[in-house]
């Protein structure tokens, strides 16, 4: 699971969340479509349930967390597996600075919830090429 | 700091100020003189989530007690809230329109949402709970859901 030479990204496992779901979203945009040389996926889950692997790929590698509410279980999960947060965004702080794109739904985002998902998947694809140094970007 | 009341269910403590009057929707009324500060209790912050916006009522508006006077999207839902004094409103918190977490952070305090110069407060409060009231109402709706 761990990479050396990519940005660990840790979004909210928040099931049945709509701001979980933009999270998600937006990580699985981020490593699959946008930064897939230079992003991977941890999930919260595996770090809560203390996955070796996951822990390991935290502990050794720079860290975003994108979490769906003011309670941060990823950036706190992320430190619990000794990891340090390299960059925290909130899908809450997005929505605020775009409030036409307000998220509705829970398997299936709204329209609103699809484009905030993919606004905050290119503010952490940004990072993760500052993150790399720019070299990938 | 006001002195509160409070009620613990699982791992939530909900606490109440004493010093203020509510209605049932969880928005409080304190009054210094004719001038009444209203915010939205600690359950109801704690109950509602994280809060996104708020819309109140601007400055000059005439408001009833009883009817819509803001409202609050939290990342949960969007609620009118009902006001619990009529008057005409004389402020309202500008700090949470870049800061709506204040509500959160502090709804007893810098969260507030509006003052409101009172036509009638001491029939407006003869409605209202005390918060003794208050408490028994909040833990009635704690166990409710859980």
């Amino acid at each position: 699971m761990s990479n050396p030479k990519r940005i660990i990204i840790v979004p909210c496992s928040g099931i049945g969340k709509t701001y979980g779901t933009v999270s998600r979203e937006a990580a699985y945009e981020v490593i699959e479509e946008l930064r897939p040389q230079t992003s991977q996926l941890v999930p919260l889950s595996k770090l809560v349930l203390g996955d070796e692997e996951a822990r390991t790929a935290v502990s050794e590698n720079q860290v975003i967390t994108i979490d769906g509410c003011s309670l941060a279980c990823a950036a706190k999960m992320v430190e619990v597996g000794d990891g340090s947060v390299a960059k925290e965004f909130a899908v809450l702080d997005a929505y605020r600075r775009h409030r036409k794109l307000k998220p509705r739904g829970i398997a299936e985002l709204n329209e609103g919830g699809q484009q905030l998902a993919h606004v905050l998947a290119e503010e952490v694809a940004e990072v993760v090429d500052e993150l790399q140094g720019g070299q990938d970007a | 700091m006001p002195e509160e009341l409070t009620y613990t269910q699982d791992k939530f403590t909900f606490h109440v100020a004493t010093d203020r009057y509510y209605n049932a929707a969880g928005v409080w009324a304190k009054a210094e003189g004719n001038l009444i500060t209203v915010g939205v209790s600690d359950f109801f912050q704690q109950h509602n989530g994280d809060v996104a916006f708020v819309d109140v009522a601007e400055v000059g508006t005439a408001v009833s007690a009883g009817d819509e006077f803001a409202n609050i999207e939290t990342i949960k839902v969007d609620i009118e809230l009902p006001g619990p004094v009529s008057g005409v409103v004389a402020a309202v918190n500008e700090a949470l329109e870049l800061q709506a977490e204040l509500i959160n952070q502090d709804p007893y305090g810098a969260g507030w949402l509006a003052r409101v110069e009172a036509s009638d407060w001491t029939s407006d409060r003869a409605a209202l709970m005390t918060p003794q009231q208050y408490l028994e109402h909040v833990k009635i709706q704690a166990q409710a859901e859980a």
